[in-house]
């Protein structure tokens, strides 16, 4: 491509733009609006994501130990269960701690253990995995370690819970291929009137014997601007609209883990920038395809 | 120069614009292509611009094999060809000289010789001071020299034109005709579909009969 073209095809795009500024700018706002939406949901998709990987990984089995064992004993179990696949965390919880634990979730009613005269809990381990779906299997193992009574989960959480993170993920990825496709119609419809507007200039270049990618280029950039412009918009908005939502959540919901807006935010806007220019540039190929038989 | 051998076009809807035409015209020459209307004149210029593929037949235009050449090649096909219509097609918010321009930067011919191109036309046509003009400024057959100028501006073998005088008055067409003989004189191609008994009478060409698709007459220096 030679530079002088090179030229006149910025040239093009830019003056085709200045010339049908509204059509461009209603081009412009369909890509922020579309794109913000686009955005929201991969906001909503990711944290939600998150939340239900870290929920599934908190996920415990509780593992409780015959009585009459040592601490070598005891030691021995902690090391065979670490050696396990998938493994997130281990904590060992002596029969006074679990008597502590269960006297402070009873609060007033406490009392009641005051009646016993020995502590009637085992020892045991709080066992939590990467993985919701390896909980089952692992417990399974755990349970036919020399010395353990028992290794229990909530089998119902873990299965419900593996289902919805399922779920999400492929919901979230149907929605935004859907929206993505949407955007793209929007686009190239919009797109279409500007270039019904030139099919005079475009019917001509085609008997004076342009080539057919060199009518495309000029209509192509104006796309890729558009969808530039439209893209960076959105991105802004959705930063925006991140660190006012995201402050909301943080002062009702401390524990909930939204995805910090540092490095994440950054991502997302560039994502969403690159994918504007993208649909311009699919949008008006799509809509020149009619104009070019001639 | 154009060899068509047994060239039939039928239209999606079934309709026969041409049957069977079988024509050859040589380098240098100035043909008519006459008839009433929808007797198949449009379709015959469409055919050589590859604007329609034929259902039949060979056509071959400037030695280029127009029937079986992929898509990509016809645009070299048609920098070979100069095309007029009707109806002028200039480019309303560009100047005379933009609109002539245009035909030249589209097919990327060097920047250098575009200026000398363009006036050099603009002269052959009688427009050399209307060149700041915008073409809603000009009259009809002023239009359609712009026309003229931008269809000669890339030089090609052959021009074609559909009805050129069709919305001009005798005198502006006989103008409009002199342009084409000089154009002719100086060695290229032309032809010419036309409903223009007076034109095709004084100008004394070989004149080419279509009538319901079919060709009726071949005549050198014949009358409509
Ligand atoms: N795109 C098309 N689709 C279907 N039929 C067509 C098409 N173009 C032309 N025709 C038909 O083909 C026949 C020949 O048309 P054509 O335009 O070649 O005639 P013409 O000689 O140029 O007529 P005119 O002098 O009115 O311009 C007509 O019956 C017309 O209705
Ligand atoms: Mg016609």
């Amino acid at each position: 491509m030679k530079l002088r073209t090179t030229e006149y095809f910025l040239r093009e795009s830019l003056v085709s733009i200045g010339r049908n500024s509204w059509m461009a700018s209603a081009s412009v706002g369909t890509v922020a609006v579309s794109l913000f939406v686009l955005g929201v949901f991969l906001l909503l998709v990711l944290n939600m994501n998150r939340a239900a990987s870290i929920v599934e990984s908190q996920v415990q089995i509780a593992v409780y130990l015959r009585d009459d064992m040592d601490i070598g004993a005891i030691r021995w179990v902690g090391s065979e269960i670490q050696k396990i696949d998938g493994i997130n965390s281990i904590e060992f919880v002596s029969k006074d701690v679990a008597i502590e634990r269960l006297r402070s979730r009873l609060g007033d009613q406490s009392y009641l253990l005051d009646a016993l005269e020995e502590n009637p809990l085992p020892n045991g381990f709080n066992v939590t995995m990467r993985e919701a779906r390896l909980v089952p299997a692992t417990a399974e193992k755990i349970s036919k370690i020399d010395g353990v009574t028992e290794a229990k989960y909530g089998q119902d959480v873990v299965e419900n819970l593996f289902d919805i993170t399922q779920m999400i993920r492929v919901f979230g990825l149907c929605l935004m291929l859907t929206l993505a496709g949407a955007t793209i119609f929007i686009i190239s419809n919009t797109i279409r009137l500007t270039i019904f507007a030139r099919r005079k200039e475009i019917a001509i270049m085609k008997y004076v014997g342009a080539t057919d990618e060199f009518i495309r280029l000029p209509f192509v950039i104006q796309g890729v601007i558009l969808g530039f412009i439209g893209g960076m918009i959105s991105a802004i908005a959705l930063s925006y609209f991140y660190s006012v939502v995201s402050e909301k959540i943080f002062d009702s919901l401390k524990f909930f883990p939204l995805l910090p807006q540092d490095p994440y935010m950054k991502f997302i806007g560039i994502l969403i920038i690159v994918f504007g220019m993208i649909i311009g540039a699919a949008g008006s190929t799509i809509s020149l395809k009619k104009f070019l038989e001639v | 120069m154009i060899h068509m051998k047994n060239v039939s076009k039928a239209y999606p809807n079934k309709v026969i614009a041409l049957e069977r035409v079988n024509v050859d015209i040589n380098k240098g020459e100035f043909v008519f292509i006459v008839g009433s209307s929808g007797a198949g004149k449009s379709t015959f210029i469409k055919l050589l611009l590859r604007e329609e593929l034929p259902t039949f037949g060979e056509i071959e235009v400037n030695g280029k094999d127009v029937v079986h050449m992929s898509q990509s090649e016809v645009p070299y096909l048609r920098r070979g060809l100069g095309v007029i219509f009707q109806d002028y097609r200039l480019l309303p918010d560009k100047t005379v000289f933009e609109n002539v321009a245009f035909a030249m930067q589209v097919i990327e011919a060097p920047r250098k010789i575009m200026q000398k191109s363009v006036n050099s036309v603009l002269d052959i046509v009688g427009l050399s001071d209307r060149y700041k003009d915008f073409p809603d400024n000009l009259s009809g057959g002023e239009q359609q020299r712009v026309a003229i100028a931008r269809a000669i501006v890339n030089d090609p073998a052959i021009v074609i034109a559909d009805e050129p005088t069709g919305n001009l008055d005798p005198d502006t067409s006989w103008g409009i005709m002199q342009i084409f003989q000089r154009i002719n004189d100086a060695g290229t191609t032309i032809v010419m579909a036309t409903h223009d008994k007076a034109i095709v009478d004084g100008m004394k060409k070989r004149v080419i009969e279509i009538e319901s698709g079919h060709v009726i007459r071949d005549q050198a220096r014949g009358y409509y």
